[in-house]
């Protein structure tokens, strides 16, 4: 089926399966790489984007309910986003698998809540999972951005 | 400059894309040991490409230490995972697809799934026969049993451990166990393949490039210069991307197909391909009164699974950290490589010394409380000091395990009060021997570009690397260039392991650098490390140079529950030298945090062979709520030190610090993960409501 949507600011429109995940699309006919599987159950937050501005798990979002609605990944923020800097400057990454995911749910959390706490961090990233263990630093990172 | 991990460029292996290139599913036997009678591909239709056992029965088998694999099981499947075919496809909804039409008969046979039960007269053999692999991984002697299911045994004697146990006047005695584990690194293993006039190309995360060009050359009959092995950056490793995974199997569908194939793993074959060593280790420690430890007997068990890949090194380094940082006069360790008709298990970091420091430390604070010691005091009375041998017989030097461990127990105000806390000091061996060249080609625009196989797996070793380029040819570091390492480029390096890499490349760099200054365009420097033990005797060289650290935690427990909160982990680690402080202060922050999955929660379960836990929810890796808000370390220097890998020193010490902080509140476990229920266990034990067990 066709499924049109905005993509990084964008119109698209793609082919799919109505049984397609998001994840699939994205990675496979608009070569977003940074949108990454890893659980596949929806549990790690590698495959991250904003959906109208929400962080969603796009290994769980049907690929036709993303119809007519804005998806952000991090192709879409160029580099200079101030919480892209921020883990530039914090040294928040190591492998940098999760990192897109981490930096699109930090994004979100620093819209709703421009001056968060470290628990407030910790709990809005709680659903982002990196295996090198780089939690201190990303924090830290999430800190500059929001200052 | 802005980096590509923040933009989401990074391109990982599963993100090569070739022309016409084919998805790659592997079909695995349902059983945990079942003789394979027939393997139907009837009914896949025309156009997909089938491996199967029948294509594969001729090629040479491999294994990185015992040459135990063909590409697929062939006559045995044996472990429920087990590659039995494959399929390539233009989708991977086709391959899927297709894997569900082929029909494979089973004969179901006895299945051994401890691996104290596989050393018994009666179980199971695993493997008929086990041959030592011509790989330079099997770089030590290995001494399989033959009739056994024991694939390699390692022994370590000193003095006579009989006769310090006469003379001691306490003996603790205890057995200990560790849960297998899972990487977890977030991108699955993938590899992409294709034959270009004979020669085969793959591009595969891994930290073992030539290791796995030579398991390939000899799988496939071809020589090692008919393969090419190129590595993208990994999205983490910890040890699951060594040695051949997915490769052959890509290798040869590539072949049949004529074209290109790529596999990327599914989440939940991560767990049928490679998990960390289960272990039960045995300790016996004798002291005297006054504390002086007097004799060490240390008995361990590593599950390898039903394939060895390098288990044998993995007990042997089980081995030979056992004895631990101390001065014993008399030890003796036997540690075994042992099948089981479960999932391979290999490197991780930590590699088995994770196991046997957890064992031998949790053993010192048992010690301590029989003595009514200071477990600080004890540990510090006894600890290795400057030029002092080890149980090995080598000589130590630039020997700091004294100020690890002060400075860990400083961190957490041991001296006020020990209430709710623990210690634990370790010493952690390094690849030995071993070998590495880089290369260095200067270019007219004033750039030089490193020709080196350090693979990159979030380590952050290129970074070092490139610094210490850039120091020693004294340019700015955007100066130098890095490229993926690929065997026809770069000069052979034993491998990207046992945090080596920082250090011996770092050391055959400046012969690079002097050679470029004398030759102009091009430098090339070398290193080999010598040494080795002997593995009847465990006498040698265990480590070319020590990595020392220490640990300490506090907790608070939740009795009612038999919660466990670490409120305070600490790691104290000597670098050396510090050459890349954000990349060495991640290294002990992600070791630690890693050590708390292990020490608390981490477990790969196992029901009648079948791994019940295969995915991210039933099994789970430390989040941001996992990570006490007080998560410390030091990285300790000493001018004109030698660099120190700091890869995986900070992630023995968690599990014994927590397992120590517990005792410290009358509550012992001996078991990995802490479970809530051996918490419970534990507090009724103390109330006297269970008996200890024997």
């Amino acid at each position: 089926m066709r499924i049109a949507f905005t993509v990084n600011g964008e119109g698209v429109e793609v082919d799919a399966r109505s049984d397609e995940m998001l994840l699939e699309v994205l990675r496979r006919d608009l070569g977003l790489t940074s949108v990454r599987a890893t659980c596949g159950i929806g549990v790690c937050g590698a495959c991250t984007a904003l959906v109208d501005g929400e962080p969603i798990s796009t290994c769980l979002l049907l690929a036709p309910l993303a119809e007519g609605r804005q998806v952000t990944t991090v192709e879409g923020l160029g580099g200079e986003d101030p919480v892209q800097r921020g883990f530039v400057e914090a040294h928040a990454f190591q492998c940098g698998y999760c990192t897109p995911g981490m930096i699109l749910t930090a994004k979100r959390l620093i819209e709703e809540s421009p001056q968060p706490s470290e628990e407030e961090i910790r709990l809005a990233l709680a659903g982002n999972l990196c295996r090198c263990g780089c939690y201190v630093k990303i924090v830290d990172a999430v800190r500059r951005a929001a200052a | 400059m802005t980096d590509p991990r923040v933009t989401g460029a990074v391109r990982y292996a599963q993100d090569v894309e070739l022309e016409g290139m084919l998805e790659a599913r592997i079909l695995r036997s349902p059983f945990p040991h079942a003789r394979i009678e027939r393997v139907d591909t009837s009914a896949v239709p025309a156009g997909i490409v089938v491996l199967t056992p029948g294509d594969v029965a001729d090629l040479g088998m491999y294994g990185a230490q015992i040459k135990d694999q063909t590409v697929l099981a062939c006559d045995r499947a044996r472990f429920a995972g087990d590659p039995v075919a494959a399929v390539a496809a233009a989708t991977l909804r086709e391959a899927d697809e297709a894997l569900a039409l082929i029909d494979v008969d089973y004969e179901e046979l006895d299945s051994v799934f401890d691996p104290v039960e596989a050393c018994g007269q009666d179980a199971p053999l695993v493997h008929d026969r086990h041959n030592v692999s011509e790989n330079d991984a099997a770089y030590f002697g290995i001494r399989p049993q033959q009739g056994t299911n024991v694939c390699h045994r390692f022994r370590l004697r000193q003095g006579d451990v009989e006769a310090g146990f006469a003379e001691a006047d306490v003996v603790v005695e205890e057995t200990f166990r560790t849960a297998g584990a899972q990487h977890a690194h977030m991108e699955p293993h993938a590899s992409v393949a294709q034959w270009e006039n004979g020669r085969l190309e793959v591009w595969t995360g891994t930290q073992t490039p030539f290791n796995l060009r030579s398991d390939l050359a000899g799988v496939l009959g071809i020589a090692e210069d008919r393969i090419r092995i190129v590595c993208p950056p990994m999205g983490g490793a910890f040890g699951a991307k060594t040695f051949v995974r997915l490769e052959a199997i890509v290798a040869c569908l590539a072949r049949k197909a004529g074209r290109p194939v790529r596999a990327i793993l599914e989440r939940n074959e991560e767990w049928l391909t490679l998990n960390r060593h289960p272990a039960e280790i045995r300790v016996r420690l004798g002291a005297r009164a006054d504390g002086t430890l007097l004799a060490k007997e240390v008995e361990c068990w590593a599950d390898t699974g039903a394939y060895a890949d390098c288990g044998p090194g993995v007990a042997q380094k089980m081995g030979f950290a056992a004895p631990g940082p101390y001065r014993i006069p008399h030890v003796s360790v036997e540690s075994r490589c042992v099948y089981t008709n479960l999932p391979p298990n290999g490197a991780f970091r930590g590699y088995g010394q994770m196991q046997t420091v957890w064992a031998s430390e949790r053993a010192m604070d048992i010690l301590a409380e029989r003595l009514g010691a200071d477990p600080l005091e004890l540990r510090l009375q006894n600890l290795l000091q400057e030029g002092d041998r080890y149980a090995t017989g080598e000589e130590l030097h630039d020997v700091r395990f004294a100020e690890c461990l002060e400075t860990a127990a400083d961190a957490i105000g041991w001296r006020e009060s020990r209430q709710g806390k623990g210690l634990c000091v370790l010493m952690k061996g390094m690849q030995t021997p071993s070998r590495a060249g880089i290369a260095i080609e200067a270019s007219d625009d004033g750039t030089y570009t490193l020709r080196c196989a350090t693979a990159e797996m979030g380590q952050g070793a290129r970074r070092a690397i490139s610094l210490l380029a850039a120091e020693l040819l004294e340019v700015d570091v955007a100066n130098v260039r890095f490229p993926d390492p690929d065997t026809d480029l770069v000069p052979y390096d034993t491998r990207t392991t046992s945090s080596r890499s920082t250090y011996i490349m770092g050391r055959a760099l400046v012969d690079a650098v002097r050679d470029l200054k004398e030759n102009g365009r091009r430098g090339y420097g070398e290193v080999e490390i010598p040494g080795g033990l002997d593995p009847d005797t465990g006498q040698g060289v265990a480590s070319h140079h020590w990595h020392q650290g220490a640990g300490a935690a506090e907790v608070r427990v939740d009795e009612e529950t038999g919660k466990v909160e670490v409120v305070r982990l600490h790691a104290s680690v000597y670098a050396g030298r510090v050459v890349n402080r954000p990349g060495a202060e991640l290294q002990n922050e992600g070791s630690m945090i890693m050590g708390l999955g292990t020490t608390l929660f981490e477990a790969v379960d196992i029901a009648d062979g079948q791994v019940t836990n295969a995915n991210l929810s039933d099994y789970e890796i430390p989040s941001f709520m996992d990570v006490p808000v007080a998560l410390t370390h030091d990285l300790l220097e000493r001018d004109g030190a030698d660099v120190h890998g700091l890869g995986e020193t900070a992630l023995p010490p968690v599990p014994p610090s927590v397992g120590n902080a517990l005792a410290s509140l009358g509550l012992h476990v001996t078991d990995l993960p802490i479970s809530a229920e051996a918490v419970l266990d534990a507090v009724d034990r103390r109330a006297g409501l269970r008996e200890v067990p024997a």
